[in-house]
């Protein structure tokens, strides 16, 4: 048993009061006297050149101050070093509909939307590409000139012996598996507020100041500098509360330049919001994948061999693309003992928006394809699904046949509790037709073991200070989007220093005040700046102790620091409670002062006469040490150590993690047969984080990955018809709302992670890949069908349905899956290839501007 | 986004907004709920110079019965209040599990019946932004020449997806429009025109004022069947109604309406004929099934596909019939 | 500069009463409640997330029944008593529902709470013990990304206990 006063206990997010009252505030929520409204232009071709653009009339508009366009910016960025390939308004060409062009600062909103209008831009249309596959065939019209039959990227690993493994095999199964796109649909929209400051000193332009809704205010510094052509240290990023990121906010978007471009241009603040619309076509959700899975297994369900060729459909631009193409490869491995492994990756450019890190970056849908093909194998070799998890399981410590290190494994744990909980071996395949049970297991990294720019600088820093005040503040650049990383600092720190949580005050993510830390994404925060808070506090603590040795005359070792007291061992059982005016003694009660009031000319002149002490309040301690060292602050970093930064191949950088979650889930669900519709009645979902720092956090973080798979598994989309996406909101990318929201069973397992802070490991991400395939293989199980595409809308299982039971074929699927016909239907559109694009209608009635009446 | 511009008149009273609407005319949009006009005027899919808010028109608001008369339900009537009516769920059970699955509860706390009734079709060319409609070069309905729903021809497919007409159809509804000419009352079946573009048989200066729930339907039995992907929010991609007289375990008289498959909502030629007499057992039902289908025409406007909404007015009729048989 | 014909509406004056108090407005016709509460009257806790009426970020009470801030032109609302999120913790302290929300993770990101409070408010003033199916129906108007709804559920609950002991008998406890 564990004996924490902080850590392992549910405590409500320490900025939880200001989200229930509205009084938090989020980019939006801030403005500025002067302030002006940016509204952007987006592209309605999926491919063109720009051969001009005109603005003279939108800047003649009154109430407009600047209009910007590409040439104001055209320095290249991309969040990966091998991807600068975006500028932050289009320069020469447009990539996608919905790719930025122009930006108008203006007065009002109105007046901005309106001046939109006025902006004459002569497109020449180019031939564009939508499907993947189509797309690697291109000889001609690249989409970028550099990247040959619009490839971003291939990988070719083989790890082992395939051909062999396969050989050894007894069974070889293999399928196509297809999921849909989908997106991050966070509830706020993105927003970035720029502002500079007049330079004192030459009396122009200065200082930057940028609020946005980001993940990664740092890189978003680094970016802004590129492209702005400013220096680092010239740039402030703050991040306020930010409204749900889920990867969607992990990198640069483009309106996060933009508005500086055009503060820059307008020599006022700007802010930009973008409307729901904007934020799907900035998009960088998880993309539509097409994985080829072939597995060898002996008769006992052991993997002798796995082979793996995936294809996905980037989007325009590389974004994140490079390492989800790399994670679908390197996270085969980590989650059991494959011996041999072969995998092809291909990442394609097309038009559309680009996609990039989505909750469960790169794993997600592989996941989906690699557990639905264990459940087809399961049934084949008539195996419990659950045994052929567990005689495939890892042995750690160990490192993988691809280069992974894993040392805490709580994988056998959470298949026991969930096989457990849901009565697996009495109910499954006996709750009658209609009704099933389907298991599967996920893994995700805890931060990526090497950052985006390999180096060998920490990738968390967290600085604490402490002053006679006895207010404990930790500066950390960990970015706080929704998923408690202020919270987990604090409580990391007021465990170690034994104080109460009040006295801990986060200030967090804003460039110019806290230590660099590489942001919120690929569940890095708890694992990283957890260790760096850690070791910040651990480096006070020393000094605190120390001085307190001193002043208790005893050994350092014999200090202990416990619920805001620091006393002697032995001295009093460390249940006792002493209260301040214990502390302050009968004189400084009657005056009524409280703890918290302690300076000079209080408890420092007692504690002069007194002699030796017993025990000390946590702000006595802490006058003692100042007293002793000088200023209190302490340090802390954390970089992953080299043991677990991976192989050495080419790609190997993406996959490596100091440590890996781990989760196992049974879904139960019911099939109508009549309308193909699934119900979700039950999720349990065992996950492994190492240790439980706050278990209401953790809970929802598992929960809520495990509901938005469930979002991806049964209704979420993005439904494109020739680079056209036909539900740019919220109202037809449907976000399941709460009726259909089953209940989620969340089962901590602790496997205390000899690296991580107090043990913990990552729990926002990891679950969500289980949940895909969980479902899948619960519907084979209630119906005996089998579905190899996402998702599984209810026109697909019924198609699927009437195949099985040999009824007459209703061509119901608009799509791929083996069960649907062929051919895409054509349901119109494609206008842009009859030359029949946008330019039909220069002048819609709707929006006949702007003819000019009046005078200047 | 920002609504266009536009002057907003706010009557106190009918007398004032039949005036109103006379003299502005065709340059006026009606306002009740907004849950269907805002939206589509933040698309830019419509820019009045003019929109009559009525809110202010005390009159239109509430349920009354008159023994043996039937219900009024004035047009301002929030689908929430019908929704928690005794009399409506007593009396006109199928209008009751209709009207609460529009939307969402608080979506029902603003949508009225008057707005629910002269919802504006929808298709997924057409509830989209200015940008995004000006990228494939506009459509029939609004600022185009070409539906791409139906590329070859020159008719509107745009979908009717309000939920309580089909209801209101099986209840054999009237409903009173107040104009300059004073006040025409009609059955709501000829209200409707199954024409995306057209949609209803209302002039520019008319407003639907008030619902009529006839006697002779009361106590019918009723059920409405909607298909839609979430539990709550979306608009139906299909929906079927059903009420049905019957008379010990028989009968006596039916009617069928279908919703959100086609540019009007429909009530079911010869329904009645097929059912009066019958025990409404699962053959029966089936056959009310496809009956249900052979009226729908889904095509591409909305999500999921046409076959499959087809197929589910065929489940959901039978259903319907079979839950007003239990 | 340019001016356009019939492009901008004059403003007109209006009166809101917004959270017990009065304010005097001159505003565009055209103007979203919305807009009005979180531009002219700073108070930024009702959220604009979707644009087509379907998220219930924005969700404020007029007369107690809670209705979309971004589909009701702020003209409208002249006379009504409108309540928004900054208007629900009584007497600067946090209303049980809020404390709750925070105590079992109903909030994550925070975006969608001020709607989520707005209607879980009325359904606990309507229905002061509502069944599972009443709260999850309740809650079907307003969409949340992060928690799944499951911890809300947990909250929803935790408030009603604590309203029930009393939410002074509630904070000696806590102690």
């Amino acid at each position: 048993m564990n004996n924490f006063s902080v850590i392992g206990k549910p405590i409500a997010m320490i900025d939880a009061a200001g989200k229930t009252t509205g009084a938090g505030r989020y980019a939006d929520d801030f403005k500025l006297p002067g302030m002006l409204v940016g509204k952007i232009l987006h592209s309605p071709y999926p491919h063109a050149r720009i051969r001009s653009i005109d603005t003279s009339h939108a800047k003649a508009l009154d109430g407009v101050v600047a209009v910007v366009t590409g040439e104001d910016a055209p320095n290249p960025y991309g969040i990966l070093p091998v991807g600068h390939d975006e500028t932050a308004l289009a320069v020469g060409k447009v990539r996608y509909v919905g790719d930025h062009v122009a930006c108008v600062a203006a007065i009002s909103e109105e007046i901005a939307e309106r001046a939109l209008e006025l902006i004459d831009v002569d497109y020449e249309p180019l031939p564009a590409y939508f499907d993947p596959e189509e797309s690697m065939k291109a000889e001609a019209d690249l989409i970028h000139e550099n990247r040959l039959h619009n490839i971003e990227k291939d990988y070719h690993h083989v790890f082992g012996d395939p051909e062999k493994g396969f050989a050894e095999a007894d069974y070889v199964h293999e399928a196509r598996y297809i999921a849909n796109e989908v997106t991050h649909a966070a509830m706020e929209p993105h927003c970035t507020l720029a502002n500079f400051e007049l330079d004192p000193h030459t009396g122009t332009l200065g200082r930057l100041t940028v609020w946005s809704s980001t993940q990664v205010p740092y890189y978003l510094q680094h970016k802004l500098s590129l492209v702005l052509e400013m220096p680092m240290s010239q740039i402030r990023v703050i991040k306020p509360l930010v409204g749900g990121g889920f990867g969607g906010k992990s990198e640069i978007i483009p309106l996060e330049i933009i508005a500086a471009v055009a503060a820059r241009a307008a020599k006022a603040p700007v802010k930009i919001t973008y409307t729901r619309e904007e934020v799907f076509w900035a998009h960088r959700g998880r993309p539509r994948t097409i994985i080829d899975l072939k597995t060898g297994v002996k008769n006992d369900g052991r993997v002798t061999s796995v082979a793996c060729k995936v294809v996905q459909d980037g989007g325009a631009y590389c974004s994140y693309g490079v390492v989800t193409i790399l994670y679908s490869g390197a996270l085969l491995g980590a989650l059991y003992d494959i011996p041999n492994i072969r995998y092809d990756g291909y990442r394609v450019l097309t038009n559309k928006p680009a996609c990039g890190a989505m909750r469960g970056h790169g794993t997600v849908n592989v996941r989906f394809a690699f557990e639905s093909q264990m459940d087809e194998i399961a049934v084949k070799l008539n195996l419990d699904p659950a045994a052929v998890r567990r005689v495939n399981l890892l042995k750690p410590p160990t490192v993988t046949v691809n280069g992974l290190r894993v040392l805490s494994y709580g994988l056998p744990e959470c298949i026991d509790q969930v096989i457990t909980r849901s009565a697996w071996q009495e109910r499954k395949g006996k709750l009658g037709r209609g009704r099933g049970l389907g298991m599967a297991c996920s893994h995700y990294v805890s931060g990526a073991a090497n950052s985006i720019i390999r180096s060998d600088m920490p990738h968390s820093t967290v600085n604490i200070k402490i002053d006679r005040d006895g207010g404990v503040v930790a500066y950390t650049g960990a970015s706080e989007i929704g998923q408690g990383s202020d919270t987990m600092t604090a409580q990391i720190v007021a465990e170690v220093l034994g104080c109460d949580l009040s006295r801990v005050r986060v200030i967090a993510a804003d460039t110019d005040l806290t230590p660099i830390d590489l942001g919120s994404y690929s569940s890095r925060v708890t694992f990283m700046a957890g260790n760096a808070a850690l070791r910040a506090a651990e480096e006070v603590r020393k000094n605190i102790i120390s001085a307190a040795a001193k002043r208790m005359d005893c050994a350092p070792e014999d200090v202990i620091m416990r619920k805001d007291r620091v006393y002697k061992r032995g001295s009093i059982a460390a249940d006792h409670d002493t209260g301040a005016a214990e502390v302050l003694g009968e004189k400084d009660a009657a005056r009524g002062r409280v703890d918290g009031q302690i300076l000079r000319g209080s408890v420092l002149q007692t504690r002069k006469e007194e002699g030796a002490k017993e025990h000390m309040s946590f702000e006595e301690a802490v006058v003692s040490a100042i007293d002793f060292h000088g200023a209190l602050t302490g340090t802390g970093s954390y970089a992953p150590p080299m043991e677990a930064r991976g192989g050495k191949h080419k790609g190997a950088g993406v996959g490596p993690s100091p440590a890996y979650s781990y989760s196992a889930q049974v879904a139960e669900v019911s099939v109508d047969e009549e309308t193909g519709e699934v119900t979700v009645h039950k999720i349990w979902a065992a996950h492994d984080c190492g240790r439980a720092l706050n278990p209401v956090a953790v809970e929802g973080q598992v929960i809520g990955s495990v509901w938005m798979g469930l979002g991806q598994a049964l209704e979420e989309e993005m439904v494109w018809k020739d680079g056209l996406l036909m539900n740019p909101g919220l109202l037809e990318y449907r976000s399941p709302s709460s009726t259909e929201s089953p209940d989620i069973e969340c089962i901590i397992v602790e496997s205390v992670d000899p690296e991580g802070p107090f043990g913990a490991k990552e729990a926002g991400e990891g679950s969500l890949a289980a949940t895909i395939p969980a479902i899948s293989n619960a519907i084979y199980d209630a119906v005996g069908v089998r579905l190899r595409e996402v998702p599984f809308t209810p026109e697909r299982i019924l198609a699927a349905l009437r195949v099985k039971k040999g009824m007459k074929k209703i061509e119901m699927t608009a799509s791929v899956d083996p069960t649907a016909p062929a051919k895409f239907r054509e349901h119109g559109g494609s206008l842009w290839f009859r030359g029949k694009g946008p330019s039909r209608h220069p002048l819609d009635p709707a929006r006949q501007p702007a003819h000019a009446g009046g005078e200047q | 986004m920002s609504l266009p511009s536009f002057q907003l008149l706010r009557p106190k009273s009918l007398d004032e907004a039949v005036a109103m609407l006379a003299r502005h005319g065709g340059d006026v949009k009606i306002v009740a709920g907004g849950t269907d006009l805002l939206p589509s005027m933040k698309q830019k899919l419509f820019t009045p110079p003019f929109v009559l808010d009525l809110r202010g028109v005390r009159e239109l608001y509430g349920i009354r019965s008159a023994p043996g008369d039937g219900v009024e339900i004035g047009a301002l009537t929030t689908l929430s209040v019908i929704e928690n009516s005794v009399l409506i769920r007593n009396d006109y059970q199928v209008l009751h599990e209709a009207v609460k699955t529009v939307a969402s509860p608080v979506l029902r706390n603003m949508g009225t019946i008057g707005g629910n009734i002269c919802l504006d079709t929808r298709c997924l060319w057409y509830n989209q932004s200015l940008l995004w409609r000006q990228s494939c070069g506009f459509c029939l309905k609004k600022d185009g020449d070409l539906c791409h729903v139906a590329p070859g021809g020159k008719f509107c497919w745009a979908t009717f997806s309000g939920d309580t007409p089909p209801a209101l159809l099986c209840l054999g509804a009237e409903i009173e429009i107040a104009g300059p000419d004073g006040v025409r009352r009609t059955p709501l079946s000829e209200f409707y025109v199954n024409d995306g573009i057209v949609r209803l048989s209302l002039a520019p200066h008319e407003i639907v004022t008030r619902v009529f729930l006839p006697e002779s339907a009361a106590r019918w039995r009723g059920s409405y069947q909607k298909l839609r992907v979430r539990g709550s929010i979306d608009y139906p991609l299909a929906g079927v109604a059903v009420a049905l007289k019957m008379n010990s375990g028989r009968v006596d008289d039916a009617r069928i309406a279908i919703t959100a498959v086609n540019p009007a909502p429909h009530l079911l030629k010869d329904a009645d004929v097929r059912l009066i007499g019958m025990v409404p057992n699962e053959e029966v039902a089936e056959a009310i099934g496809e009956l249900a289908a052979s009226t729908a025409k889904p095509l591409t406007t909305s999500a999921l596909t046409p076959e499959y909404r087809r197929e589910m007015v065929r489940v959901f009729a039978k259903r319907a019939v079979l839950a007003c048989a239990n | 500069m340019l001016i356009i014909e019939g492009f901008k509406m004059k403003k007109e004056l209006i009166e809101l009463r917004v959270n017990g108090r009065t304010h005097e407005l001159a505003i565009e016709p055209s103007k979203l409640l919305l807009d009005v509460l979180r531009q002219d009257l700073d108070l930024t806790g009702s959220k604009r997330a979707c644009d087509d009426s379907s998220c219930g970020a924005c969700t404020v009470q007029i007369d107690g029944v809670p209705v979309l801030s971004c589909t009701l032109l702020a003209a409208s609302c002249e006379g009504q008593e409108i309540t928004t999120v900054e208007g629900v913790a009584d007497h600067g302290s946090l209303a049980a529902l809020q404390k709750a929300y925070g105590d079992f993770g109903g909030s994550q990101c925070g975006f969608c709470t001020p709607g989520f409070m707005m209607t879980v408010k009325w359904l606990l003033a309507n229905n002061p013990d509502p069944t599972e199916d009443e709260i999850r129906n309740a809650l079907s108007s307003n969409l949340c990304r992060c928690t799944g709804y499951s911890q809300m559920y947990q909250a929803i609950r935790a408030a009603i206990d604590a309203e029930r002991k009393g939410m002074n008998e509630e904070l000696v406890e806590a102690k």
